[in-house]
């Protein structure tokens, strides 16, 4: 009885948004770790949803299957623009990768046999509902843990998205201190130091890049298989801003910048909407003041640090003896 | 480094559970107050709207939302149905139509969802809907296939696979037609599914297209297309454009020597067209479900309540707005009680009521059957095209 009344549609709806966007937000946390400031995200986004619905539609692939090759093949994209546009720094890869973005929103709008161009694609596999078919014929019926079917298909999608976002978190934390991750950061630092310590930069400016592609295609895969539905304008050049707004809000020197700038971001919106005409007004006010006096995101490693601080000595002092305090 | 390690889980867990703690709390604020009963003969009832209240699109889900209130005003002090509408915005996202469907339809007491706003949010709330079993009815979605996706899904506003070959019929045949060039915007879903009809209803009448030109949203200088039209010499141009580009690109053909008429579709129908092209706009020919210039005492006492209210005059969005109330209330009076489902079958059965767009009917799929009107530019002014 609990669960029915807990386990709401919307708040699901909401939970798996702010799951894909965290998704996104990391895929251009990843590239801005090595000092890159990509804008083409929307584009690999596109390029993934694409993919992915295409091939589970026509040629009847399992879900899992399309969202993968979806993944790979903006990848694949993330290398063919990643190449060429090592050359460029700051501002003028910024303006290449948004270029290469509303390129292949284009494209998708002008190749109409296979995208039906403007009209978008719909009825594309739904990857709760898939799972509760499977389910259904296997002889499960959600009622037995006291869920109505829609509840259940909700509730799937959510911690399908979940466990991939604790996967992706915990991949790319990893990787933050591993020695690729130390590449990443001294190239941020300087490129041209980090070339003199060894340190083969084309290799890892490319890898950050296409790891941000392939994220950011992953992302838009999952999008495409819990909307049901997508058209080129899904991934205009507003979807590249709102993504790196993302990062930037949050924080983009930690991953729990990214993390909670999509999360904020996300469900800001809804919870202001019992003033309906207003709420993006203040969601502008926000983030204008938020610029204003912390441009490096709100969360920073010295919040984070604060954090620790503040939990580490009543940590002592529950576990330690009264003494302790003294010294 | 085992610590570090601990925090991006601690992070997600701590949002997780808040979002948790979020939602326990509010889904028992909205259970209180779900009332919708009938009390002696007035059947209460809750209807959702999603409108796209903020962002590029608002004027529309302005006008639309005025018709909404407007329509309530007259049919709860008629004290028949008693209706309370529930606004969400959706500010012209999927996403966010999708969200606020959720939350509408999570509600118990809500008995069915008018809007979105756009085809493509329809194409995202509508399977949706279907799925939980509530009556849903767009009153602004005219692309194809809308109506189809499912039992529970409803439109009133007339589609363009209706209005545009109404429109290509009686131009071509008071302008004894042959040859037409079709120029349309490619990026945009409405525009796009305005041309498929076009192009199809120009191939079944067998009609010559001399060119199919495309043109981009936002674009300024349609020269280069209009100097090709211009050289193929059509007896009639198809236009599926929204008002404002289509506005400068019937000044551009004007002034390039142009003077054949044009045929638009249901974005092209605005009195913007005038204000914006001037003279140039004459000669414009579009199917519509109102004209706000009827001489029918209904639509003039619309107009007046209308104007009285939000102090400027309404245009199709607020007219296919208020009759979509009524329509509603009209299934609500008919069902009896404020069920989903008895909802969704006294939907079905509306046949010819009368409200300010003409005579109603929905088809089988829950589509809309009525004759438009088909209106043309002479003078700077809309008049009926006979």
């Amino acid at each position: 009885m609990m669960l029915v009344e807990i386990v709401n549609p919307y708040y699901l709806q909401v939970g798996s948004f702010i799951l894909i966007n965290i998704i996104l937000g990391l895929s251009i946390y990843v590239t801005l770790s090595s000092g890159q400031l990509s804008l083409g995200n929307a584009g690999f986004m596109g390029i993934g949803a694409y993919t992915s619905a295409l091939l589970t539609l026509n040629f009847d692939v399992p879900i899992i299957v399309g969202v993968i090759a979806g993944a790979v093949v903006a990848g694949l994209f993330g290398i063919l623009v990643g190449i060429p546009s090592l050359r460029l720094q700051g501002v003028y890869l910024a303006i290449a990768t948004l270029g290469f973005g509303e390129v292949i929103r284009v494209f998708f709008v002008n190749w109409e046999s296979v995208t039906k161009g403007a009209v978008g694609i719909s009825g594309i596999p739904h990857i709760g509902r898939e799972i509760f078919m499977v389910l259904k014929d296997a002889g499960f019926d959600p009622a037995i843990i006291g869920l109505k079917n829609n509840q259940f298909v909700f509730l799937t999608v959510f911690f399908v998205l979940l466990l991939i976002n604790i996967l992706l978190v915990w991949f790319i934390f990893r990787q933050q201190n591993s020695r690729i991750g130390r590449a990443f950061a001294a190239i941020k630092m300087d490129e041209k130091a980090a070339e003199s310590m060894g340190i083969n930069i084309t290799y890892y400016k490319v890898l950050a890049f296409v790891q941000g592609a392939l994220i950011s295609g992953f992302a838009g895969a999952l999008f495409a298989h819990v909307m049901s539905y997508i058209s080129p304008a899904d991934f205009s050049y507003h979807r590249a801003v709102e993504i790196l707004i993302f990062a930037v809000f949050g924080g983009s020197e930690v991953i729990v910048g990214a993390i909670f700038g999509a999360t904020f971001l996300t469900l800001m919106p809804e919870m202001l909407r019992f003033i309906s005409e207003y709420r993006y007004m203040i969601y502008g006010l926000i983030l204008l003041l938020m610029m204003a006096f912390r441009p490096q995101g709100l969360i920073d490693v010295q919040v984070l640090h604060w954090f620790q601080k503040l939990r580490l000595p009543k940590r002592r002092a529950e576990h330690g003896s009264k003494n302790q305090k003294h010294l | 480094m085992r610590k570090l390690f601990k925090k991006p889980f601690l992070s997600i867990s701590i949002l997780m559970l808040v979002l948790l703690s979020a939602c326990s709390g509010k889904s028992s604020e909205t259970t209180g107050e779900g009332t919708s009963s009938k009390e002696g003969d007035v059947i209460n009832a809750k209807i959702g709207v999603i409108s796209y209240i903020t962002g590029p699109g608002a004027a529309y889900g302005e006008a639309i939302t005025n018709g909404f209130k407007l329509a309530q005003k007259e049919i709860n002090d008629k004290g028949e149905v008693n209706i309370n509408l529930v606004i969400e915005d959706s500010a012209g996202k999927q996403e966010e139509a999708l969200s606020a469907a959720q939350k509408l339809m999570s509600d118990d007491s809500i008995v069915a969802l008018l809007g979105p706003t756009l085809s493509t949010e329809m194409n995202v709330v509508g399977p949706e809907a279907e799925l939980n079993g509530i009556p849903i009815m767009g009153t602004s979605t005219t692309a194809e296939g809308i109506p189809q996706i499912g039992e529970y899904v409803f439109r009133n506003s007339l589609p363009e696979a209706l209005a545009i070959p109404t429109s290509i019929k009686k131009a071509v045949e008071k302008n004894s037609v042959k040859k037409v060039a079709i120029l349309y915007g490619n990026d945009d879903v409405f525009t796009k599914s305005g041309f498929d009809t076009m192009k199809k209803v120009a191939e079944d009448m067998g009609l010559e297209i001399v060119t199919i030109e495309t043109f981009q949203k936002g674009q300024s200088d349609y020269n280069a297309q209009l100097t090709k039209i211009k050289g193929l010499e059509p007896d009639l141009i198809l236009c599926s454009a929204l008002y404002n580009e289509g506005a400068v690109i019937m000044d551009q053909a004007r002034k390039m020597g142009v003077d054949v008429p044009f045929v638009g579709g249901n974005g092209f129908n605005s009195p913007q067209v005038i204000e914006i092209a001037g003279k140039a706009a004459d000669g414009l020919i579009v199917a519509t479900p109102w004209f706000g210039d009827k001489e029918n005492p209904k639509v003039q006492a619309f107009n007046e309540k209308y104007e009285a209210e939000y102090k400027m005059k309404p245009d199709q969005f607020a007219a296919q707005a208020y009759d979509a109330l009524y329509i509603m209330a009209e299934a609500l009076k008919n069902a009896g009680e404020a069920d989903r489902d008895k909802l969704k079958e006294a939907l079905l059965e509306i046949k010819d009521l009368e409200g300010i767009l003409g005579k109603f009917s929905f088809d089988k799929d829950g589509d809309v059957v009525m004759d438009p009107t088909v209106l043309i530019i002479k003078d700077g002014k809309f008049k009926v095209f006979e």
